[in-house]
């Protein structure tokens, strides 16, 4: 009996979870049900590391069938599970990283009345996440695909009683419904060419020489980016993962952070085998994926919203990763997921220390000077912010290097603008840094009297995410200072990544040279611009830098005010105008339709059946004269 | 054989256990136990075809019906289905009005329409099964007498299905007159490539009459206000299990006897299918009142059963009978919930979470079920029959279109999970909701769920 | 029978021909003749000529009034049970034929119009006053 055998019960604890939780919401006392939902997920989490160990150590990759699911004259989908390197390193992610926010949440959520069934849907998240990473199936898959977006929607409009809430919820819903039709699509065109859905048939197929003509792997490829699209916020589908916010921090932290959001990347990587047939779909998947991260963090910096910060970071991030699949480095992208999973969780988390402590404030305007009442927020936070901006050292260095590295070779236009992207980043976060933990506090007297550091059930995961955000890097050091990448390694037993010719050692020197001083001097400015809050305007800013007043000024006029005017002009147009107005134009379109089609429905049997008899006679029509 | 006979002398009982006895309760107890009865009956019939195996079909009444294994298990669904209606909704019946031992009797013989829907072979047996079927229909939809709107609906529905049935007849003439024969093991004489006219006619007054039984545009008209006029609880009937029968008999039909000369008919089918689902979707979208928006939903389900029509293969049976028992057991269990309120409009939904947890749950799932969402009976439902028409291979443009309305259904059958749960309101519930109602209901989303799990089990033929 | 259904495989659509041409004739007949007695008859429209006939009687009222639904109700019934009639027609014809089976087939077919009977008794649907 291997441990390998044992792979169901990763989802059955969750779901084992979720019933009693779910069933018994009214009753089960709050620290009962929080304890009932974090030592599922922590159960899993053990039988995921032990699963770990056995595939890491044998790197097999094997399918586990639990039940025929559906059998239909030659097409057999099992209820299977596919294990090998690249589920597993997803599901210690879901569950190491779901475990701590479960913990983190028994106490933020402990004043809710509702906490019992918030676990109910965490767990329930779990579960559906876990199905996503372990099907041996697109149909497996796509069931789980659902469940995480149905998750999703209850978790944001959990606070119901706030109708933005509910509006977003509904929001994210219908726009990922919109993005399901292109994974369903694709899924059909899979079954219509190949006339199987699992992994193992249709990749063998693929591999072995294909039946279908090669524009038909573009068309499914692209047809399962647009399903990836909506999952992951990409352009122009994205605007629902800001609005997604409404949800309590830790949802947005597991949710719309570390794990749901990346289940496109997951998914591309998984289809590795199609996309190195689609050219055309990578180079559609980069560009995609390169404009999202630029306008994303151009809106970032713009942002008031502590939450909304993180959130436009995310997309920006998530960005990058799609970059790095659109080079055909999809373990690039997959080790980004992972260092993101550490520190975005971990960003997140510590904005809810401070939203806590601030009593439900989210405005950075009304923060600062937080670091001397939270000393762990604020040095856990701090190394996040290290850590996405990609400072040596840390894990987000390595990871955003290495998706650099992949754009700097096979195209240039995108590795500037990553670049650019990049340091953005750095600007962004240490903004939101500065602008929180140092300087005067700027809120209310009482605010200021109940600053406090949150327990010990919210530092302790922040504590155990911050020391990953920093060596979760070493796993994947670039090829100049180690010669094996581990996670490359460990990955390239279920992923094929395109292969490419190994870079010049100087060359690569320079890419890291360059990409740490982007980080290092945009990080310092992003602290200097706001080490006194703009609205104290230049007088502050020159008396901080007093001997480099001209510098500033430079800054702000090349760069931060034209980004700012740009943010904003993306802000108002392209955002409110261009991707609102499609998108509730083809509401509209429908509305307007369907009020048409309904004053046909007059009540008069008399004009029921002429309708039926023009019906009649038009179907005649076509079938005596057309179809011939 | 056994379980037609049965149903008759069933509904006979019942009619004279009206006469018998004024006792409401007593008659709607008798009526459970008599369709437990005939299920048993129809399980029994299902024992003996599957020990029957290797023997040709049973041919009755001159070779008229051949009750083969698909027939028989079909039959049996369709019975389980109806118990589970009499089982949730007895009572809701038993509070039409004062005729209750006829209401049940009319049910039984619908029941007969049924039974010689999915197993005739003669053109004959199609016409008198659909005429049983339809004509206690008329009389179910009028039996509110004092409510205006229930008996417009009965003339309505009354008017326009003998139009229909003229119709149909006039098909069914047209393709004697080409074959000369009524027998539909006949029909697969016509040959594709030179075929009359006559022929081809017969073949459209087919499926106009038939379309229009299953709702489909643009012979769809009547439903909206048949449905929304008729008594609640048999409007549950004759949007379920009703509309499932003809179904079958509309496959049966065209592909046992017309699956050759799919180029003729094929593309008919599919304007239909995709007018049926345009209409259905996009007008259930604007409906204020959630019994009218399941009557529009109940089109566009009916657009996806006809999938099962136009693909011409094994999938596809499979996927009707699923399809079949799927959408039966969730709009069932639907009505069954909104019979307890007060307001049939969205608003009347409003806080049922927080009032009726439990009611709102399965609700909540029967939905789901509706809007095909995974892991529920619904979703393996459009999976089968989409699937059948992938495999058939020419239609993929429909199958697109079907996808794009089935994303469109989530945000009406939404409304009311967001009403329950999200707004804020008292629901005013009719009477109270009792343990058995919620035994009953909770059975109902098990089979939802099961469904879902494993189709498997509603395919063992 | 031969000759017919070789009629029926070969039929095209010229063969409908003559069906078509005898329906031109009859709908052109009917147009002619009700247009013409149009065109030619006098008019002379008075008051006494333009009132309904009613069998020689003068006019009493609307004749648009509610009916009892006895009088439909029973017509539909004798409807019913005149049509039972029919079917012994060619049973009786047939009756040495159809044998013992066929006997039992028809004493089913009048057991269930009986039980029809009784019914309709029990309900009270032929008594005239309620």
């Amino acid at each position: 009996m291997t441990m390998t055998n044992l792979v169901y019960l990763i989802p059955l604890f969750p779901l084992i979870g979720f019933l009693i939780n779910g069933i018994g919401w009214r009753t089960i006392p709050k620290s009962v049900g929080g304890l009932i939902g974090s030592i599922t997920v922590l159960a899993s989490f053990v039988v995921s590391l032990g699963i770990f160990f056995e595939v890491k150590s044998t790197g097999a990759s094997s399918t586990i069938v639990l039940f025929d699911f559906i059998q239909s004259g030659k097409l057999n989908i099992p209820f299977a599970f596919q294990v090998d390197s690249l589920s597993v390193t997803f599901l210690l992610i879901i569950t190491g990283i779901g475990f701590l926010i479960h913990v983190y949440s028994t106490s933020y959520m402990h004043e809710d009345e509702g906490m019992v069934k918030y676990f109910a849907y965490l767990n329930l998240f779990i579960f559906s996440m876990l199905l996503l990473v372990l099907g041996a199936n697109y149909l497996v898959m796509f069931i789980g695909w659902e469940g995480v977006g149905l998750c999703s929607y209850l978790l944001i409009g959990f606070w119901f009683k706030n109708r933005d809430y509910t509006n977003a919820a509904k929001k994210a819903f219908i726009m990922n419904r919109i993005g399901d039709l292109g994974f369903l699509i694709g899924m059909l065109l899979i079954l219509f060419h190949f006339g199987t859905l699992s992994y193992q048939d249709f990749f063998g197929q693929l591999k072995s020489g294909a039946t279908a003509n090669p524009s038909m792997y573009n068309w499914i490829a692209i047809c399962l980016f647009i399903g990836a699209m909506g999952k992951s916020a990409q352009i122009p589908l994205y605007t629902w993962l800001p609005d997604a916010m409404a949800g309590p921090t830790p949802v947005s932290a597991l949710i719309h952070a570390a794990t749901m959001v990346t289940a496109g990347i997951y998914m591309i990587a998984r289809s590795s085998a199609l996309y190195n047939l689609a050219p055309d779909a990578l180079t559609f998947v980069a560009w995609i994926g390169c404009i999202t991260a630029l306008i994303a963090a151009t809106i970032a910096i713009k942002q008031y919203d502590i939450k909304k910060v993180l959130a436009y970071s995310t997309v920006s991030q998530l960005g990058f990763m799609f970059m790095a699949l659109g080079m055909g480095a999809y373990t690039t992208a997959v080790f980004h997921v992972m260092t993101h999973a550490f520190f975005k969780a971990l960003l997140f988390l510590g904005s809810g220390s401070v939203i806590h402590a601030m009593g439900g404030e989210q405005d950075i305007r009304k923060m600062g000077g937080l670091g001397k009442k939270m000393k762990v927020t604020q040095i856990t936070f701090l190394i996040g912010c290290l850590a996405i901006a990609g400072i040596p050292g840390f894990s987000g260095f390595f990871s955003k290097d290495e998706i650099l590295a992949a754009t700097f070779e096979h195209n240039k236009a995108i590795y500037a603008l990553g670049l650019f992207g990049a340091m953005m980043t750095a600007f962004y976060m240490f903004r939101l840094y500065t602008l929180t933990f140092t300087g005067t506090f700027r809120g209310t007297h009482d605010q200021e009297h109940h600053l406090h550091e949150s327990p010990a059930a919210m530092t302790f995961p922040l504590i155990i995410l911050a020391i990953l955000s920093v060596f979760g890097g070493y796993i994947g050091l670039p090829a100049v200072i180690s010669e094996t990448h581990t996670l490359r390694n460990f990955l390239s037993t279920s992923v094929s990544n395109i292969a490419h010719e190994e870079m010049a050692h100087n060359t690569e020197w320079m890419l890291l040279g360059i990409s740490t001083a982007i980080a290092v001097v945009f990080s310092i400015i992003g602290v200097a611009v706001h080490r006194k809050p703009n609205f104290v305007a230049n007088t502050g800013l020159s008396k901080v830098f007093e001997n480099k007043w001209y510098v500033d000024e430079l800054y702000d006029t090349i760069i931060v005010r034209p980004l700012n005017a740009l943010s904003d002009m993306l802000d108002r147009f392209v955002e409110k105008m261009g991707i609102d107005g499609i998108v509730n134009g083809i509401g509209k379109l429908v509305r307007f339709g369907g009020d048409r089609v309904r004053l046909l429905q007059t009540g008069q049997v008399g004009f029921y059946i002429f309708v039926m008899v023009i019906g009649i006679t038009i179907l005649f029509a076509l079938s005596f004269f057309w179809i011939r | 054989m056994k379980a037609i006979i049965a149903a008759t002398i069933i509904g006979v009982i019942m009619m004279f256990a009206s006469i018998l006895s004024n006792n409401k309760s007593g008659i709607v107890s008798l009526a459970t136990v008599l369709f437990f009865f005939l299920f048993g009956i129809n399980i029994w019939e299902v024992y003996e075809s599957i020990n029957a195996t290797g023997v040709a079909a049973p041919a009755y009444l001159n070779n008229m019906m051949s009750l083969d294994s698909f027939a028989i298990w079909f039959s049996m669904l369709m019975s389980g289905c109806a118990l589970l209606y009499i089982l949730l909704l007895g009572k809701e019946i038993a509070k039409v009005g004062k005729h209750v031992g006829e209401y049940f009797a009319l049910i039984a013989f619908i029941m007969v329409g049924i039974y010689l829907l999915a197993g005739y072979s003669n053109m004959l047996m199609l016409f008198i099964g659909i005429e049983i079927l339809s004509i206690p229909q008329y009389i179910l939809a009028g039996s509110d007498k004092r409510n205006l709107k229930s008996t417009e609906a009965s003339l309505k529905y009354f008017l326009m299905g003998s139009f229909s049935t003229g119709i149909l007849l006039m098909g069914i003439a047209m393709l004697y007159g080409a074959t000369g024969s009524f027998d539909i093991i006949n029909f697969r004489m016509l040959q594709t490539d030179a075929l009359n006219p006559l022929a081809l006619s017969g073949i459209l007054f087919l499926i106009i009459g038939l379309g229009f039984k299953v709702s489909a545009a643009p012979m769809h008209m009547w439903t909206p206000d048949v449905y929304d006029g008729s008594p609640t609880p048999f409007t549950a009937f004759m949007s379920t299990i009703v509309k499932a029968g003809v179904f079958v008999a509309f496959l049966r039909l065209f592909h046992a006897s017309f699956g050759n000369l799919t180029n003729h008919w094929m593309m008919i089918v599919a304007v239909i299918t995709a007018t049926t689902l345009f209409i259905g979707n996009i007008t259930a979208v604007f409906q204020q009142s959630v019994k009218r928006m399941l009557a529009y939903s109940s089109i566009a389900q009916a657009g996806f059963m006809l999938f099962a029509i136009l693909s011409v293969n094994a999938t596809a049976w499979q996927g009707i009978v699923i399809y079949a028992v799927a959408y039966s057991v969730a709009t069932i269990g639907m009505f069954a919930v909104l019979i307890k309120l007060k307001d049939y409009t969205y608003d009347g939904f409003n806080g049922l979470a927080k009032k009726e947890p439990a009611l709102a749950f399965f609700t909540t799932i029967f939905l789901m079920s509706l809007a095909g969402i995974p892991l529920t009976g619904g979703f393996m439902a459009k999976y089968f029959v989409l699937l059948a028409a992938v495999q058939q291979g020419q239609v993929m443009w429909l199958v697109i279109f079907a996808l794009i309305m089935a994303a469109v259904s989530v945000y009406y059958y939404f409304k009311v999970i967001i009403a329950m749960y999200f707004k804020t309101g008292e629901a005013e519930l009719n009477h109270e909701v009792t343990g058995y109602d919620k035994l009953m209901l909770g059975i109902t989303c098990l089979l939802v769920i099961l469904i879902g799990l494993m189709p498997q089990l509603l395919l063992n033929l | 029978m031969n000759t017919l259904m070789l009629a029926v495989e070969q039929s095209t659509p010229i063969n409908y021909l003559p069906v078509v041409l005898q329906l031109l004739v009859a709908i052109g007949f009917v147009i002619f003749m009700v247009g013409v007695t149009h065109l030619l008859g006098p008019k002379r429209k008075t008051a006494d000529k333009l009132i309904n006939f009613e069998s020689g009687i003068p006019q009493v009222g609307n004749a648009r009034q509610p009916m009892a639904i006895k009088y439909f109700l029973v017509a539909i019934l004798f409807v019913l049970f005149d049509v039972e009639v029919i079917f012994f027609y060619p049973y009786a014809i047939n009756f040495k034929e159809l044998g013992t089976e066929g006997f039992m087939a028809v004493l089913m077919f009048v057991a269930f119009f009986l039980c029809g009977f009784i019914y309709i008794i029990k309900k009270g649907a032929l008594e005239w006053e309620e």
